[in-house]
């Protein structure tokens, strides 16, 4: 023992050893991305910039109800109202101030329309403060950009507390399946086109 | 500093050089302090006479801002309590919350959480390491254990939109099921990993230059560390074998089958290979709750008083819609009096939450034991009577997060 110990010793073995593997890795491919060139595509559901969600005949879907901004945990949603002709309920204003936003999606989740979404879009750095004031026609803008047509309803259904999580229907519901794994191991990443996951051992494509 | 007049500059000159002790101001800028930790140590030559750690450079107020808020809309500030592994700050809240109303996760629910909160203690060690090494000066370790990071975030990102904040579990369950890309991605990782844990301790496990930096170093027995209210691995490191999850478990951990690894000398290596073992137990139970997982609901569907109905049931029913705006603009009024702690194994220690409710919405007070808090006051301890270059050893071994620690 003492023997092996003092060959260690005197010839670096845990430090060569240590040298191999850093030297196997030069002939991998890189698992690093260049940033500003190479962006990263968010994947669906991801919690960023703020958008207000359209009718189909185009109208804002909020009604001003104020759920959003009751449970908004950092106060930036201020939305105002007023009367309309036929006391209906008019959404004067609604304004998110987007640099207080701590991107919890709470105001989705608690608004009962549907009508408020956090989109894939990431990158907001600016020259201005004011340009993260977002007022409702930028935000409503926000969708069309970032958020229309289907795109729109799948978010909804898919990731806000839909029925299935709490009632019936656990059919469909996903579980291990080994036969599964073994027929999908390694090219996870490309399952269903863009829902592209990180398998470690390369870039994400 | 020294400020040495002429009269005792002469004096010195005369009797023969004096020698003073130096007190350097460590932090809160320095970068192996792990975030605004300060340290003022009083030094003789390279030796540290004297210790003195600040804290409360974060302090944010978190504690005091719960009270304000109604139990979902606090959520979102236990992400920032340890901002490197939010889940499992998020499971240790909506934990103490469900038992002070007393509803349970249904057993889907209670697995999910279970993962995620393994894969933050797997992130979370990922990261120490990473750091810890890189402190210590070895720096492949940092980028391998980045390259494993960034799988788990990714998951993250995929299961809930989020990778730090996660703000995912729900009192009363989780917010959304998990997808088989997440299981099956996942499991990859599982099988990946253990190949991975011993790619860096081929870096450095037998490493000279590392045993000679850790071995020894920042020595603390059981006794004093139980005495200290060391928790999780600094405590196990020195042979203690507490762990929440075996002592009062919670979730699906009494489901499953895993070994706490505890030390034996107490040094910066022993708490090393503690954790190191440990992210081989988390990644052996993250494949058991993946292989166990039965279908079923993710929220608790008998508690509508507390939980925010599902989307479809609030545009469709008058009584759901009703609950939906009482739960946020008031927070469940149905939620009984009384006070509670709980506490769950995060991945730096014992993470407690003590409530005490009032009958409304809001908690009436809330109170945090975070295990950085107790372990930064170990510091002078650990660091005095070493020299200066332990003292970043030892900040690096106790693990420590300033975000939780300030509060
Ligand atoms: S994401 Fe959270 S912080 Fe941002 S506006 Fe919505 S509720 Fe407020
Ligand atoms: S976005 Fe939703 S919750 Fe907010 S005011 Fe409009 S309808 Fe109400």
């Amino acid at each position: 023992m003492r023997l092996k110990e003092l060959i260690q010793k005197v010839l670096f073995i845990e430090i060569l050893k240590g040298m191999a593997l850093t030297l196997s890795r030069l002939f991998t491919r890189p698992v690093t991305r260049q940033y500003p060139e190479e962006k990263k595509q968010a994947l669906p559901g991801f919690r960023g910039l703020h958008a207000l969600a359209r009718r189909p005949d185009g109208t804002a879907r909020c009604v001003g109800c104020g759920l959003c901004a009751a449970i908004c945990p950092s106060e930036c949603i201020h939305v105002y109202t007023t009367e309309g002709p036929d006391h209906q309920k008019i959404v004067e204003r609604y304004e998110i101030e987007v640099l207080r936003c701590v991107y919890c999606a709470l105001c989705v989740e608690a608004c009962p329309f549907q009508a408020i979404a956090l989109t894939e879009h990431y990158e907001y750095a600016n020259y201005s403060r004011d340009d993260f004031y977002m007022t409702k026609e930028k935000l409503l803008e926000n969708w069309d950009k970032y958020m229309a047509g289907k795109k729109g309803e799948e978010y909804f259904k898919r990731f806000w507390h839909p029925l299935e999580n709490d009632f019936r229907e656990y059919e469909g519901q996903p579980i291990f399946d080994p036969e599964r794994y073994k027929r999908r191991k390694g090219k996870i990443r490309d399952i269903r086109g863009e829902w592209l996951i990180y398998n470690g051992n390369g870039r994400r494509q | 500093m020294s400020n040495i007049t002429m009269r005792e500059l002469k004096e010195d000159i005369r009797t023969g050089l004096k020698t003073k002790e130096l007190v350097l101001s460590m932090g809160p800028q320095h970068p192996s302090t792990h975030g605004v930790l300060r340290l003022v140590l009083e030094l003789d030559g390279e030796t540290v006479v004297k210790c003195t750690p600040y804290v409360g450079y974060l302090h944010r107020g978190t504690e005091k801002l719960c009270e304000h808020r109604t139990y979902l809309n606090a959520l979102p500030l236990s992400d920032r309590l340890d901002y490197i592994v939010s889940m499992a700050n998020n499971v240790g809240y909506v934990l103490a919350v469900e038992r002070l109303f007393g509803i349970e996760a249904p057993p889907r629910a209670k697995y999910i959480r279970t993962i995620v909160s393994e894969m933050a203690r797997l992130s979370g060690h990922l990261l120490w390491i990473a750091t810890h090494a890189l402190d210590i000066g070895a720096m492949t370790v940092f980028l391998y254990s980045f390259r494993e990071r960034e799988w788990l975030l990714d998951l993250f990102e995929h299961l809930c939109g989020a990778r730090l904040t996660t703000s995912y579990p729900r009192i009363g369950g989780v917010r959304n099921d998990v997808t088989e890309e997440f299981l099956d991605s996942l499991y990859e990782f599982t099988e990946e990993f253990p190949r991975r844990i011993e790619e860096y301790e081929t870096l450095i496990d037998q490493n000279r230059i590392w045993l000679q930096r850790t071995k020894g170093i920042g020595v603390i027995s059981a006794e004093e560390a139980i005495n200290w209210g060391l928790t999780g691995p600094v405590l196990r490191g020195s042979g203690v074998p507490y762990d929440v999850r075996k002592f009062a478990p919670y979730d699906a951990y009494p489901w499953v089958d895993f070994e706490v690894p505890v030390g034996k000398n107490g040094d910066v290596y022993d708490r090393y290979k503690v954790r190191m073992q440990e992210m081989r137990q988390s990644n052996r139970i993250i494949k058991q709750c993946i292989e166990r997982m039965p279908k079923g609901p993710v929220m608790a569907p008998d508690a509508p008083k507390f939980t925010l109905p599902p989307k479809e049931k609030v545009m469709s029913e008058m009584e759901s819609l009703i609950h939906q705006f009482v739960l946020i603009t008031k927070g469940p009024i149905a939620a009984p009096e009384g006070e509670i702690y709980s506490a769950i194994e995060a991945p730096k220690g014992e993470l407690g939450f003590y409530i005490v409710s009032d009958g409304t919405g809001r908690p009436y007070r809330l109170r945090l034991r975070s295990p950085s808090f107790v372990h930064a006051s170990v510091l002078p301890r650990l660091c005095e009577g070493h020299l200066v270059a332990d003292v970043i050893a030892n900040i690096g071994t106790i693990d420590i997060v300033l975000g939780e620690c300030d509060r």
